[in-house]
């Protein structure tokens, strides 16, 4: 099935700079429909209030809720759960990668990283575009 | 009053007891059993004494040593002056570097909206915004070495701190458990970026992602960790 380009992405940091680098490279892969927040509290009420995202791409560490509260969260939310979500962060320690895959996380990036390793992520949770 | 003094003279009030001449063999016997009394008061007294005075001598020149010491630590000088100059240095990094990566963002956003009328046009367009981008990056001579004098502010702490703990045989109490703030960011296992690149590679991580290997095999340490 093809991917819908046109679907909404929500992009989850608490430093501007970096969700607009997101931004710019989601530009260049061709979504142009992308939200943002600055924290998970603020993403967990976008989600509930706009019908949800075809993807959350959210950081880990932002403050009060973090990605990882948020991805248990959705996870939790039975209208939520099925969301395609990315964490893109600077934990690296391997106890935070299993810890994100088993709260049910669908692709994990550390920073820096890359265009490309960012469209293949993406690719790899909502199918090649 | 010394304890010697004391001693003696509840010695001379017995003995002017005694010289009473009293018949009573139980005042006699209390007499006694009272000298005896003194005669221990006073060896006790007198080891009390000289033992106190050497105990307090001793915590004298400590509270002394501590307090040159804690003087030699200059703790005014790193309260009121290097840490505020250090955390003034450290934002203004941030600013800098901040501002430098607002500038390169926004001429590459600028490039990649560019409608040239020419290829010449293009080209003059883009050298230009290069330039600035190439200008920005001069940010990272100036925030080097505002790094540079805060590391030397931390180095110089250190050194008193390592001094005073060592001159004084300061141990490491246990650590404090009851700071909320840290037990939140242990819950939510913020550790921050590694010192020397990613601890868990983004090859390691996409052959998790793929099911090349299992969480065991990313590291049983961690699992172990989140276990106990």
């Amino acid at each position: 099935m093809a991917v819908d380009m046109a679907m909404p992405i929500l992009v989850v940091d608490d430093y501007k700079t970096m969700i607009r680098i997101i931004r710019n490279l989601l530009k260049q892969l061709g979504f142009d429909n992308v939200d943002e927040a600055a924290d998970g509290e603020e993403a967990f009420q976008k989600m509930q209030s706009n019908g949800g995202f075809g993807l959350v791409i959210s950081d880990w560490n932002m403050e009060p809720m973090t990605g990882y509260e948020l991805l248990k969260q959705v996870r939790g939310d039975e209208k939520l759960k099925g969301t395609p979500f990315i964490m893109i962060t600077a934990e690296s320690k391997t106890e935070n990668v299993i810890a994100a895959k088993r709260a049910g996380v669908n692709n994990y990036i550390v920073k820096p990283f890359n265009a490309a390793t960012l469209k293949q992520k993406i690719s790899s949770v909502i199918g090649d575009f | 009053m010394p304890a010697t003094d004391v001693a003696a003279k509840i010695r001379g009030a017995l003995n002017d007891i005694r010289a009473a001449d009293l018949d009573d063999p139980r005042l006699m016997e209390v007499l006694s059993l009272a000298e005896n009394l003194v005669d221990s008061m006073k060896m006790f007294f007198g080891s009390l004494d000289n033992s106190i005075h050497g105990e307090f001598l001793h915590i004298a020149q400590y509270i002394a040593r501590t307090r040159d010491e804690i003087a030699a630590l200059r703790p005014n000088d790193i309260r009121e002056s290097r840490l505020p100059t250090a955390g003034a240095e450290l934002e203004a990094v941030v600013n800098d570097t901040e501002n430098a990566t607002e500038t390169i963002m926004s001429l590459a956003e600028s490039i990649m909206e560019l409608e040239p009328t020419s290829l010449e046009d293009y080209k003059a367009q883009v050298d230009a915004k290069m330039m600035g981008m190439i200008e920005a990056c001069s940010f990272q001579d100036i925030t080097g070495q505002r790094v540079s004098k805060v590391v030397s502010t931390l180095t110089h702490i250190e050194e008193r701190v390592a001094r005073f703990s060592s001159v004084m045989g300061v141990l490491d109490a246990d650590e404090e458990t009851g700071d909320e703030k840290e037990q939140w960011r242990k819950d939510n296992l913020l550790n921050g970026p590694q010192l020397d690149g990613p601890e868990t590679g983004q090859n390691a991580i996409d052959a998790l992602f793929d099911g090349d290997i299992t969480d065991e095999q990313l590291g049983q340490d961690d699992i172990d960790n989140m276990f106990d």
